[in-house]
């Protein structure tokens, strides 16, 4: 379901933190998943995610929200640069 | 041994290869690659770069038609590319994006060049047998990466032996989609240069999500071969999305389980064809995993035991090749693999070696002491995760990653770092297994 209303500019805080619960748990990330700063880069030293990562948050993120990531359709990097771009991403996207 | 066409005959006509939505027919193919011959400034070696599989084979072949040795780096760590700029002198990058991808080097925009048509059917040199064309980078059991060499003649030899058994199993020559890289022997090999010489088609994408890989097949007619790794089409079926048919799937680079296998045929409803090779000897062997465990060679390889190691021989290659694991051979061409090599480790499909990461860890400013592990895998995980220990009083969790980006792959960078005060190293300066068993079990246990 797509959402058109006006607050689709104002960082669903929610739906980002449920997102930073997931890649946490996914990935049995060392940290807690409120230390995912909303801005920062995903991909990169901070987290020290890769690739393989990304391809089982991509997993993660269709099982949850029915969304199937593609990397020809949609500026992959953009999508990933940060937690905040991703849950943006899911809210425009999600089908469930 | 006599000299052989560039390329295989074949109709200009024919459907080739599909980029970007066009399709390109054989003809575009050869005028593309003389085009791009006739115009490289001479060097004697060229690093290929391009990221599309389309402009990769363009580069590679013209190189080959002008003599100029391809080398492909095994990673795009800068380090890596540093080391092999300086150890293969009057580099020549070939790229197919607008920036130069090793800033340094000078740099030639292939994809750009229109296609001379007058081309197309221009006759093509012949390329002697033992002509060096390629140059690949195996992950150094020792430490430092081995540059390993490919001639003409030989490098196709082994493209037509498997082609007879890849093909086999699809039952005929099939459009090629392969999600692995390809500088590396098996996506060069199964992914670029099987379609190229046997009569398949080329894909120039390199799919990485489901959707992504679905699209990439969808793109291309019937029979299609999909060349992957264990880790992603483990992936591919939990998307459980809709596929084409796919005739073949080849799986290589990590160990295949028999469940992934079986699940695969039941799923896509196709054969999973194991490749076991590597970057010395390219493909050996190959087996159906969920209904045999022995595999068979390819047609023109032997496995011989001599003097308590094991040889694959064959006029693929110069001389023989020593293979690292231990197998029980049934014939010269039929064996069951027993163990893989033990210092080796692989993450997602890609292989290093346990000396090399601690080389590189111990190596970096800073850290006083640093050890490798791979921790035993949770249940839920697929992939392995690596995890260090390491005495660096100076450095924090970021500096460490950053350090080691320079040099490593992504994927051996470590998920767990933990700092210590010592490690305990016995008389020899080594690690013992059970004290690392003991940290492992001391500090990351509980993350499982």
């Amino acid at each position: 379901m797509e959402q058109h209303s006006s607050e689709s500019n104002t960082p669903d805080l929610a739906l980002e933190s449920e997102i930073a619960g997931l890649i946490v748990s996914a990935l049995n990330l060392d940290i807690a998943p409120a230390e995912i700063v909303p801005d920062a880069p995903l991909y990169g030293d901070e987290l020290g995610i890769d690739s393989i990562d990304i391809l089982e948050i991509a997993l993660v993120m269709s099982k949850q929200y029915g969304v199937q990531m593609k990397a020809d359709n949609e500026d992959n990097s953009t999508i990933f640069a940060s937690l905040r771009k991703l849950a943006a991403y899911i809210r425009e996207h999600r089908s469930k | 041994m006599n000299p052989i066409p560039l390329l295989p005959a074949a109709d200009p006509a024919a459907d080739f290869a599909y980029v970007h939505g066009q399709v390109i027919n054989r003809g575009t193919f050869h005028a593309q690659v003389l085009t791009l011959a006739a115009a490289l400034p001479a060097h004697p070696r060229v690093l290929n770069m391009c990221n599309d599989r389309y402009w990769f084979a363009v580069a590679l072949f013209a190189a080959i038609a002008r003599n100029m040795l391809t080398i492909l780096p095994n990673s795009a760590a800068p380090e890596h590319l540093a080391a092999v700029a300086s150890e293969q002198a009057g580099l020549l990058v070939l790229g197919d994006q607008a920036e130069n991808p090793v800033p340094g080097l000078p740099y030639l925009q292939v994809d750009t060049l229109a296609a001379r048509m007058e081309l197309a059917a221009a006759p093509l040199p012949d390329i002697p047998y033992d002509q060096p064309v390629a140059c690949l980078y195996t992950s150094g059991s020792t430490g430092t990466p081995m540059p390993h060499f490919k001639t003409f003649g030989r490098l196709r030899l082994a493209i037509l032996a498997g082609a007879q058994r890849v093909w086999g199993a699809a039952g005929q020559a099939c459009s090629v989609v392969g999600t692995v890289p390809i500088r590396h022997m098996y996506g060069l090999e199964s992914s670029v240069l099987l379609p190229i010489l046997a009569g398949g088609r080329l894909s120039g994408r390199i799919p990485f999500f489901p959707a992504d890989i679905a699209d990439a097949l969808a793109q291309m007619p019937a029979p299609r071969l999909l060349v992957i790794t264990p880790f992603h089409l483990r992936k591919l079926l939990d998307a459980n999305i809709v596929l084409p048919p796919i005739a073949a799937i080849l799986s290589a680079t990590a160990p295949l389980s028999v469940e992934l296998a079986a699940q695969t045929r039941q799923q896509l409803g196709c054969p999973v064809l194991e490749i076991y090779g590597s970057t010395e000897t390219g493909q050996v062997a190959t087996r159906e995993t969920d209904v045999e465990t022995t595999w068979h060679t390819l047609q023109g390889i032997t496995l011989e035991q001599r003097d308590g190691e094991l040889w694959a021989v064959g006029e693929v290659y110069q001389t023989p090749q020593m293979l690292n694991d231990t197998v029980e051979l049934f014939s010269p061409q039929q064996f069951r693999l027993v163990d893989r090599k033990a210092n080796m480790i692989n993450v997602a499909g890609k292989r290093s070696s346990l000396s090399f990461l601690n080389a590189v860890l111990t190596g970096l400013p800073g850290v006083v002491d640093g050890v490798y592990c791979v921790p035993e895998r949770g249940s839920d995980e697929v992939v392995e995760r690596l995890a260090v220990f390491v005495v660096a009083p100076t450095l924090d969790r970021t500096a460490i990653l950053a350090g080691l980006r320079q040099h490593l792959d992504s994927v051996f960078l470590p998920r767990h770092i933990v700092f210590v005060d010592a490690l305990p190293r016995d008389g020899n300066g080594k690690i013992l297994a059970r004290t690392l068993q003991e940290l492992i079990v001391r500090h990351l246990s509980g993350n499982h």
